[in-house]
């Protein structure tokens, strides 16, 4: 019996060993049939155009892009994909698709150390990244391809991907930091949409009195509070702030940083977030206001597409409203300023043969067109990249409206620090922020813990 | 054949391979280890030798002592409330007349699901609104407790786990050593009239000291390099509280790319690790004298 049992399962083994052989032959060619009926053919005219047997080749493809809060930009993701394998004979988009903040924090730091990056992948742009693998020469200069392309100038801002003049990523989309608010919430409790910081602070107070949780947030990861506090510092020290503190000619413990530091410990002990913050995610905090439980979401305006009636929160659809965050009265410089971000996009391996480097062409110039800029803006909220024709820009759905209007109306904008600033500041200013959340730190500890990070990341560059 | 066994050189060349393998995959990143915890090295660019820069860093780190702190918390636990625990439930196990076969199985089970999984499924015990332990406690109306975002209980909840976790698997080696006691010397204290608590206490205890002595060390070995438990559950959050070494190691070597310091940590958490074994060994378990039955 037992020899039985082990002949057959010898005898499986062979066979689907033999048989993933001839599989994997299969598998290299792109028209087998093609190349096979050639010769056969009689008409010489025939055989003369009959494509050539072409060697098919993998191109492997990182994308953040998955589960249902990305469909619509899945969906494009997969026609650029399909146009580009159409374009280039022989090319095979893999496509591997890792969670953002794993993508962006373990894979491909472990991946480019290893020396195996994917040939194209998402990252995001600055110093503690897109830069810092550029200047290590693992990405694919993309200058003479934008050149090739005619699409260089093109670009409204590509300087977080930029590397001595070369350019080594490409956003795919830009985004505006602000505030969500579920409009019948606010009605229900006799709350007129917020002008004045003194009228956002009212309203989360008449909440709280209410038993509502005034602000959705999951600070489990840090860059997610980071967002709000990115904007409120913005607002007390002045939009030029992050850029000034990235090259020294200005300080974090100014008394305008620590005063917006201060403002966000206040809104935390009194209790204006989503009790239990730390250990909730971001995809936590979305379904929190989704659910109606809270009133008030600092978020990207690549959330507007959620509440679409095909997204996520469709429940919310035509009940959510977005207002940039209100002037800041004695906030240094342009208070109508609106964080305006990049720095996410895709990138390619330096490692790459012509085939792979076509492929890479292809994929450049189907992704960045003005079509699927536009479609991005339309279906997914995504503010576009590069200059498209503005009377295209427009939208039917209330929440993006609002964020044009927002950012048509603001006189300037400002970026985020984590796009100007290295890697272990970054991670300083996210430690503070959850150590303020926890009550293990405080405003003026806060900042010059990550002051003296920033001044020994500029000592270093000297 | 008689003469080429009695060349000593022949049997070098019998472990040669091994020694090869054992060089390759060992030894060589051992050394290779100890040389980039003396480097900048981020995995980008070329390592510049620093001397001991890196462990001077370590020494002053706060977070990496907090760190070291949380693994110290994982040691105790498992010592002074699991290990106890363990005999207990391998003497009551070993007390059962039927189904014993059935408390085994049940009690070994968790240590052999994946930590992803016991991870996610405490996760969902623990969540503040619709989790277990919090529906228990509004029966008595106690307030929501937040497990794993107050900074005051995620690293008791972690240690509770990690102990379900592996509690089983020492349940099983211990119960085999009292099932090996052979039933004599237990019936002839029966016979002097003692209690089920006091041949518990006194005869079996006792005669298990050296397994219970191996599982003390192997929960500090494995307090010592806990890591995935707390990367599924917390990732070290909320603000730290959860960090240890190893996770402190992972997230400066990968995250910020300091693979040179995150090399010197790895070399500070091997050091500590053995520096604990060795107390451990010198002062408890060479006391520990053979049990013959």
């Amino acid at each position: 019996m037992k020899k039985k049992l082990l002949t057959t399962v010898a005898s499986v083994v062979m066979l689907s060993s033999v048989l993933t052989a001839c599989g994997g032959n299969n598998k290299n060619e792109a028209s087998p049939s093609a190349s096979a009926s050639t010769p056969a053919s009689n008409s010489p005219s025939e055989s003369a155009s009959a494509p050539a047997s072409v060697e098919r080749f993998d191109v492997s493809l990182r994308h953040i892009q998955i589960g249902e809060l990305q469909k619509f930009r899945k969906a494009i993701l997969d026609e650029v994909v399909k146009k580009s394998e159409e374009e280039v004979p022989g090319a095979n988009f893999e496509l591997d698709a890792v969670e953002d903040s794993f993508n962006r924090w373990t894979k491909l730091p472990a991946e480019m150390a290893a020396g195996n990056p994917p040939k194209i992948f998402d990252v995001f742009g600055g110093p503690a990244e897109g830069q810092k693998y550029a200047r290590a020469n693992k990405l694919l200069d993309l200058t003479p391809i934008l050149d090739e392309l005619g699409i260089k100038d093109k670009f409204t801002d590509t300087s977080t991907f930029n590397v001595d003049g070369k350019t080594y990523g490409l956003p795919l989309g830009a985004s505006s930091e602000g505030w969500f608010y579920n409009k019948e919430l606010l009605e229900a409790n006799g709350i007129a949409v917020p002008k004045t910081l003194e009228e956002l602070e009212a309203a989360f107070e008449t909440l709280k009195g209410k038993g509502i949780t005034p602000i959705a947030m999951g600070s489990q990861a840090a860059w997610v509070p980071f967002m709000l506090v990115n904007t409120l510092i913005a607002r007390y020290a002045g939009p030029d702030i992050q850029a000034g503190v990235a090259n020294g000619t200005r300080k974090l413990t100014e008394p305008e940083v620590v005063a917006a530091f201060a403002k966000y410990e206040e809104w935390i002990k009194k209790g204006y977030f989503t009790k239990g913050e730390l250990g909730i995610d971001y995809t936590g905090q979305t379904n929190e206001f989704i659910a109606g439980k809270t009133a008030f979401l600092f978020d990207g305006t690549w959330r507007a597409s959620t509440f679409s009636p095909e997204g996520v929160g469709k429940s919310l659809n035509g009940k959510v409203g977005y207002f940039a965050f209100p002037a800041v009265t004695g906030g240094k410089g342009d208070q109508t300023a609106v964080n305006y971000n990049q720095n996410n996009g895709y990138a390619f391996s330096s490692d790459v043969n012509d085939n792979e480097k076509a492929a890479i062409k292809a994929f450049i110039k189907n992704l960045y067109s003005e079509e699927y800029q536009v479609r991005g803006f339309k279906e997914d909220g995504v503010l576009p990249s590069m200059k498209v024709d503005a009377s295209k820009l427009t939208s039917e759905d209330p929440v993006m409206k609002e964020v044009l209007a927002n950012n048509a109306a603001a006189g300037t904008v400002f970026p985020h620090f984590d796009s100007l600033v290295a890697g272990p500041v970054n991670g300083e200013f996210e430690k503070q922020i959850q150590n303020l959340i926890a009550g293990k730190s405080n405003p003026q500890k806060a900042v010059e813990a990550i002051q003296q990070a920033q001044d020994k990341e500029l000592a270093a560059l000297k | 054949m008689n003469k080429t066994l009695r060349n000593p050189y022949v049997y070098l060349l019998f472990v040669l391979p091994t020694i090869g393998l054992y060089g390759l995959f060992f030894i060589y990143p051992v050394i290779q280890s100890a040389y980039y915890g003396l480097t900048d090295w981020n995995a980008l660019t070329t390592a510049n030798f620093i001397g001991f820069g890196n462990f001077e860093r370590a020494f002053q780190d706060d977070d990496f002592w907090i760190s070291v702190k949380n693994n110290m918390f994982f040691i105790l636990f498992s010592v002074f409330l699991q290990v106890p625990l363990i005999i207990l439930f391998s003497l009551l196990i070993s007390g059962v007349k039927r189904l014993q076969g059935f408390y085994k199985t049940t009690v070994f089970m968790p240590s052999i699901l994946s930590t992803s999984i016991i991870g996610i499924l405490w996760g969902f015990m623990y969540h503040p609104s619709i989790g277990f332990f919090n529906k228990f406690l509004s029966w008595f109306g106690i307030e929501p407790i937040y497990w794993l975002s107050d900074t005051k209980w995620a690293l008791l909840s972690i240690l509770i786990t990690n102990a379900w976790q592996w509690m089983g698997f020492y349940i099983v080696l211990v119960l085999a050593a009292i099932l090996a006691i052979p039933k004599e010397i237990n019936e002839a204290a029966e016979i002097d009239g003692a209690t089920g608590f006091q041949r518990a206490v006194r005869i079996t205890t006792p005669l298990i000291m050296p397994v219970i002595s191996i599982v003390v060390m192997l929960s500090i070995a494995g307090a010592m390099r806990v890591v995935d438990i707390v990367l599924v559950m917390t990732n070290g959050g909320p603000a730290g509280a959860t960090e240890v070494m190893a996770s402190y190691m992972v997230n400066k070597a990968m995250k910020y790319g300091e693979y040179g310091y995150g090399t010197a940590l790895s070399i500070m958490i091997f050091a500590i690790a053995l520096l604990l074994t060795a107390i451990y060994q010198i002062v408890f378990a060479r006391r520990q004298e053979r049990v013959e039955y």
